[in-house]
Formats: structure tokens, sequence, C-alpha cells
């Protein structure tokens, strides 16, 4: 019963976890009752921000601010995705157009918004901040819900729409009950990525500041991610981790209580032509009976998480993920959709997509009282072309370096993980763990052990660059690592059958079997790690002003602080190139490559 | 008198139970049978372990009692005298058909020119000269399974193991390559003695085999060992085989 015992020990693991945070929770919570007279001051203005006592109260404002973004990318998901997947012809332009707006790296938007929202006063309206961070979390959540509902309505089969046809069902009754329940399982899976993405941001933009120094604008809101930020400026270390455990402990607790029982509802909906990734008939088996015991539980999901047998739990982490995996998959399908759509379209959407960036430049300089023409003139001064083509190249270099890094290591892990059961048992929960961690939050972590030691020594260029590379490693490695495990557990059992039946073995194995099957998902992989990656990269080279290294990223973020007229342009400008070098590298390496990819999967 | 030849396989009291959450439940219950240089078709109602039994033969699988003796020496694991064809054929989509067939001998000490010829021999034998180096997704179904044959073939085994080789073709294509696996058999240039087929379709087991094991629902156990002394070639409408096959479906069901 060897492998019981294992899956009890993850499980335990998890378990203790959970508690933990729970019992913390609590803690919290009695505390403050009993000091309920002395409440902290927990406003921006405290002197101390920092009292833990403030966690729950900044949780509910973060969360506040999450659920509103995400109301509004629902709205716009079934909207936008509809449209696309009903029309054709506006799917020719509405594609495209998504395509480039999900290639924005996130964290790029995040000085134009505040722009555009905030204007330069020094002390900017909270309203008006809440309205730039919930915007902004917005930009981040969009993207996956969209393409979730436009792959869910395309998988309806073609059978089922002709039925409804037949049967008179047309318009909103259409809508409700052919369309909407097709779009609810992807809805779910699409909704763990969005809430990833929001997450994402929460350490970044509670607490930021840009302008000129003397007159900067502050946005300071409260939240755990303004927690975490202001703990790293004080360089307590103590307290940035407790913010980070705290912030993890909710995106878990979010992801569990949440997301998992609505996806394991979610698979009721689904079409059985959608072919499932194959597994042996008794993995199969178990993992169906354990979904049917998860489901009797759902009436009471809080007990589900500490009563539970471990061994199922464990059981339903694993096909949630591969599930999670699945609708990645899925949503990279689009590339080899958009190849396929006419000239005009595509320009058409280029337009949009340029039209859209002009007018924001537009809007922004008209608010501050300065001409467009001023603007650019003084951005044909200030900075030369050259300059931002060599940042850009110094940037792809920290990429590359990272992503060599990520490859690497999580081929091998992916590898170790198919050999050994009981290897796999143990890392997979681990690496979730690391994953549900937005790497922005590490940020503070790096700041302080990498950055803050070196100040004053001659080493603090290569530390900078060192965290650099580590931060966008943070940003890169996870959908590499799970996409490759995803692919890895996927080979048929017949092929490793035959394979061992022929006595292919250790070396041979992983060269002739495990590497070639993973391929497209290392393909796949690769796509979502640089999008991560130069998410990562705005953040990881400008750590102060006395602690960046060159770099786009660096450049974006330093525009910010200079003359206001030529910032506006200047930030435009380096997201327009940062955009720009994602989608060629996205044409010219990956989907060539992905077309090469189809060789190496699997026949359903 | 002649003494009695030595049996190739002994399949001995084998037992399999797959361990549950609460009561284990047993697929093989003490099967035990001689293979000689035969051709034997072991049928039974779906699911009740013919699959799990060839595993076992193989080494891909651990019998949870019992043992399997190859000339008297227990298998534990896949050997290079034993070839498998499989059900789903189980060829790799990144390989030609080349590849897949040489797949098989690679692992042997044999050098990379000669590995080439044999491969090159067995691929003609199926019939699918000129396809050296198409992918599978290029093949028809019943092409795909002659590339299984010739991975199996190109072993050069004693033993040929086939489990439900035609049921994932057209009927056919599964006519035609049953009748040409039989050949094959028959021809004394092969190496193979015995084959060892799992099938559901009784029809199918009477018309190839000289010796029909019929288990019965599980948990299995052997419920007859019926000889078929028909003159070869058969025709598959010949009627006796009909009758045959009446016979062994009214003791499994």
């Amino acid at each position: 019963m060897a492998s019981y015992s294992a899956g009890r020990r993850v499980s335990f693991f998890t378990k203790i976890f959970v508690g933990g945070i729970a019992v913390v929770a609590v803690g919290v919570l009695i505390a403050e009752l009993l000091t309920g007279a002395v409440a902290p001051d927990c406003s921006p203005q405290s002197i101390h921000p920092l009292d833990p006592l403030c966690i729950p109260g900044y949780a509910v404002r973060t969360l506040a601010r999450m659920t509103i973004a995400y109301a509004f990318a629902l709205g716009f998901a079934l909207t936008y995705g509809i449209a696309t997947a009903m029309s054709h012809r506006a799917s020719h332009v509405l594609l495209p157009l998504l395509d480039i707006f999900q290639s924005v790296p996130v964290l790029g938007v995040v000085p134009v918004v505040f722009l555009i929202i905030l204007g330069t006063g020094a002390n900017p309206p909270v309203f008006n901040q809440e309205v730039a961070s919930i915007i902004l979390i917005f930009t981040a959540m969009a993207w996956a819900p969209t393409f979730g509902v436009i792959a869910g309505i395309n998988a309806i089969p073609i059978d089922i729409k002709e039925a409804a046809h037949a049967y008179g069902m047309h318009g909103s009754r259409y809508l409700r009950q052919i369309v909407l329940p097709a779009v609810f399982p992807e809805l779910v899976w699409s909704s763990i990525l969005a809430w990833g993405g929001g997450w994402y941001l929460i350490p970044v933009e509670e607490h930021l500041s840009f302008g000129p120094p003397p007159n900067q604008t502050q946005v300071d809101l409260p939240g755990i991610g303004r927690y975490i930020a202001l703990a790293a400026l004080k360089a307590d270390l103590g307290l940035a981790l407790f913010g980070l455990i705290v912030l993890v402990g909710i995106i878990l607790a979010i992801d569990r209580l949440i997301w998992k029982p609505l996806g394991v509802r979610a698979e009721k909906y689904k079409y059985e032509t959608v072919a499932a990734p194959r597994t042996t008939a008794t993995r199969q088996s178990s993992v169906v009976a354990g979904v049917r015991r998860y489901e009797d539980r759902l009436v009471s999901p809080v007990l589900t998480f500490f009563k539970s047998e471990r061994y199922y739990a464990a059981r339903v982490l694993e096909i949630t993920r591969l599930k999670r995996i699945r609708h990645i998959t899925e949503r990279l399908r689009f590339p080899e959709r958009i190849t396929r759509i006419p000239l005009w379209g595509r320009l058409l959407s280029y337009t949009i997509f340029i039209g859209l960036v002009i007018l924001g430049l537009i809007v922004t300089i008209i608010s501050r009282s300065q001409s467009i023409e001023s603007g650019i003139s003084l951005l044909a001064t200030d900075v030369t072309a050259f300059e931002l083509v060599v940042i850009t190249v110094l940037s792809l270099s920290r990429l590359i370096i990272a992503y060599a890094i990520a490859l690497s290591w999580t081929l091998g892990a992916g590898i170790l993980i198919a050999r050994s059961q009981r290897l796999s048992r143990l890392l997979v929960p681990i690496f979730d763990i690391g994953q549900s961690i937005p790497a922005t939050a590490l940020f503070p972590l790096v700041v302080i052990l990498l950055v803050d030691p070196f100040k004053n020594s001659p080493y603090l260029g290569f530390t900078l660059n060192l965290a650099s590379v580590l931060l966008i490693l943070t940003g890169m490695q996870w959908y590499l690592l799970f996409n490759i495990v995803g692919a890895v557990n996927g080979v048929p059992n017949d092929i490793l059958e035959a394979t061992t039946a022929y006595r292919i073995r250790g070396r041979r194995f992983v060269k002739e079997i495990l590497i070639p099957a993973s391929f497209p998902a290392i393909l796949i992989g690769s796509i979502q790690a640089w999008g991560g990656g130069w998410n990562a990269l705005i953040v990881s080279e400008y750590i102060g002003p006395n602690a960046n290294v060159p770099g786009l990223g660096s450049f974006l973020v330093q525009a910010s602080t200079r003359n206001p007229a030529l910032a506006t342009v200047e930030i435009y400008a380096s997201l327009l190139v940062m955009t720009a070098t994602v989608l060629i590298i996205n044409r010219l390496v990956w989907r060539r490559l992905l077309r090469k990819a189809d060789r190496y999967k699997f026949e359903a | 008198m002649s003494k009695p030849p030595e049996p190739i396989l002994q399949i001995k009291d084998i037992t399999k139970i797959y361990p549950g959450e609460g009561k284990s439940t047993t697929v093989l219950d003490h099967i035990s049978f001689d293979v000689y240089k035969e051709f034997l078709c072991i049928v039974g109602p779906s699911g009740c372990g013919k699959s799990t039994l060839l595993r076992i033969i193989d080494g891909l699988d651990k019998p949870t009692g019992g043992q399997v003796l190859f000339h008297g020496q227990p298998i534990t694991s896949p050997s290079p005298k034993i070839g498998v064809i499989f059900q789903t054929f189980a060829l790799i989509p990144w390989k030609t058909v080349l590849g897949n067939v040489l797949m098989a001998i690679s692992s042997a000490s044999i050098q990379k020119e000669e590995q080439l010829k044999i491969a090159q021999k067995y691929i003609q034998d199926v019939g699918l000269e000129g396809f050296e180096s198409s992918y599978p997704k290029e093949l028809s179904g019943g092409m795909k399974q002659r590339v299984g044959i010739a991975r199996a073939l190109a072993l050069q085994p004693e033993v040929l193991l086939m489990d439900e080789p035609f049921s994932s073709l057209d009927a056919l294509t599964a006519e035609n390559l049953r009748r040409e696996v039989v050949e094959i058999w028959r021809d004394p240039a092969y190496p193979t003695g015995s084959v060892i087929m799992v099938t559901h379709n009784v029809q199918e087991a009477v018309e190839m085999a000289d010796r029909v094991i019929v288990l019965s629902a599980r948990p299995a156990k052997i419920v007859d060992d019926v000889k078929i002394d028909l003159e070869r070639p058969r025709s598959p409408r010949d009627p006796t085989l009909y009758d045959l096959a009446d016979r062994i479906i009214s003791k499994i069901s």
C-alpha cells in the first residue's frame, strides 16, 4: 500500500498548510475583537501601516477591487466573445485585435492608465486611484475569459446547433439554453487564469509613485499588495514574508473553495466530443470516482476542506490541474485560426489598435495642455531610436537567459516526475503552491536579499542583473513546468507498453519518447512563459533610482519620472516597441514551430 | 514411442488481484496452461482479464501469484524472444514506418546496417514496400497494423503475442490481415513457433487457432480448452467453424 501512504503524506502537507492559515486568520480575528477598543489605524496616513492587525481589512479591500474588476472582465468577455463567435465577419477583426491586446504586457499599461486617470496632481482623489487600480486589474483579467467564451462556443457540435435551429430556438433562448451552458466550463477554467493575472498586479499597483520628484503623484491604496511593498521599502524581511504568506493563503483558499468545486461541476456541461487527454483506463475510473465523491460533499465546501480524505483530495488536485492545462492548450489553438484570417481583417485590427494608442496619446497630452508636436520633438532630441534598439536587445538577452534556465530545469523536473510516481506525489503539490505565488510578490524579497546588502559594493551591477534574471525566471518557469508535466503524463498507455515490450529504457526512453512527446507542450509553454517574462521584465529592471539596469523595463519606469510631456511619448513608445517585439517573436519563432509540432501529437 | 515435446511457455497458477479501497478485485483466478508450437487463442467475455494475462506473459505486468516460464526460465521483464502486437497499434507518431520497426531491434546488439536490412525485409513482407518513410498519421488502420506486425516480426521472435490485433480494423481489412498472419506463421522461413492471440471474437478464434482456451467472466478461470483440428488453409465461411463457435459461445454465456 505504498501508493496510499504517499498520497497521504502529500495532503497532510496541504492540510497543515491550509490549517495553519485558518488558525492564523481566526487568531487575528479574535485579537482584533479583543483589542476592539484600540483598533489599529490602517489608513494610508497611519504611522504604523504594517500593523499585522490591519491585514484582514487590507485583504477585504484588495478582494473587493479584484471582484469588481472580475465582474467587468466577465461582462467584457461575454460580450466580446459572443460577438466574435456569432458573427463570422466580425471575427475577422475581433480575433486579431484580441491577439494584439493580449500581447501587450499588462504591467506596461500601468503608467498609461495612471497618466490618463490620475493626471499629475500631487494627491489624486482616492476614488480616482481606486478606479485606476480596478481598470488595471481588468486589463490583466479580461483576455483569458474572452478566449474561453470563444473556445466554448466553437466547441458546440454542429448537430446540437442544427437541432436547436430545427426546434426553433433563436435569439435569447438560444443564448440561454445553448450558448451559456456551453461557455460555462471554459469560463471557469479561464477565470482561474484571469484571477492569476489579477493577483500578479496586486503587489505592484497598490503602492506607486511617479512623476518628477518635487511633485510626485502618489498612489497609495490600502491592500495586501501595499503591505508587501511597504515592508520591502523598510527592508523588513519578516513582515514582507508575512504579507506574502497571507496573500498566498488567500489565493489558495479561493482556488480550492471556489474554482475547483466549480470546475468539477463544470465538467458536466462539456460536450463529449472534446477529446480528453488519454490516461489509462484504471486511472480514469478512479478519478471519476474521486470526482463523484467530491461532488457529494459540495454541500459544505468548508467541511470538505478539513474532513475530506487526503487520498482523493490529491486526486482531484491532479485532474483539475490537467483540465487547466488543457484549457490553455485550447486557447493556444487561436494562433492557427488567426493565420487564416483575410488580410483586410488583419490590417483593420492593426489600424484600430494603433488608432487607440494615438487616441490615448492625444487624451493624455491634451489633458496636460501640451501639444503633441512638442512631445514628439522632445522625444527626438532626448532619446534616439538607436537607444531604444540597444535597450531592447539588452532586455531580450535577459529574457533569453532566464528562458534557458527555466527550460532546462523544468524539462529535468518534468522527466523526473514522469519517471517516478512517488516523486510526482511529493513535488506536484509543492509546485502548485509555487505557481500560485504571483511573481511580483517575490520582488520585495529579492530586493531585500540581493540588492540592499550590496548597495555600496562593486558587485551591485552583477547582483542587479542576477536579480532581474531571477525575477524574470519566476514569471516564466511555471508555464513551462506545468505544460511539460501535462505532456509527459499524457503519453498514451499503449505507447508506454510498446516501449517497455521492445525494451526502450533509460536515456533512450527520454530522448526518443519523452522529449518528442513534450515538444508541442514545450512550445505552448514557451509562448506563455515569454508573455509572463515580458511582464516580469518591466518591474525587474527598475528596482529604485539607484538600483536599476538598462533595458526596456527600466526605460519605461524611468520615463514616468521625467518631464511630463516627454514622459507620455516615451511611455507610449516603449510600450509599442514591447508589443511589437512580442508579436514579432510570436510570429517568427513560435507559430512556425507550432506548425511543425503537429507530428508530435498523439492521435485521439 | 516418442517423448512428448517440451512446452515453450508454461503459465503456472497465475492469479492477479487489483487492490482497491475497501475491497480488492480478483481478475485472474489460478490460471495454468502450457503453450507448445501452436496457434493459441484466448477468448472470454470483455473485461475478464484476457489482456492482463497477455501482459503478464510478456512481463509487462506482474502477477499477484504464480509465474510464467519461458523454456523453464521465469519471465520478469519483456524478452527479446517475444514480440507483441497491440490492439491500438502503439506506433510512435514522430517516427516513420522504418523508425517504428527499427525501434524493436535497436536495443539488440546487431550492427546498424544489419538492423536496417532486417527492418526493410519485414516491411516488404507485410506489403508496405515504398512506405518506409511515411508517418503513421498518413496510413490507414490496416496499414498501421501491418507496421505493428512488421515491428514484432523484426525481432524474429519465438513467441508472438497479439492483443485483439484486428478489433480496431474494418471487417474487410481484418479478414485479409487474418489470412496473411496465419500464412506468415505457417511459413517455415519464419522462426516464430507459438502465437498467443487474445480476442473476444470467437469466430475469429476458431478460424485461426489450433487450440482455443475459454475464460469465464471475472474472476477469470479456464472453463474450456478446445482443440481445433481442421485442415489449413481454412475458409472463414466453413460451417464446421460456426458449430465450434456456437459451442464455445454457449460456454461463455
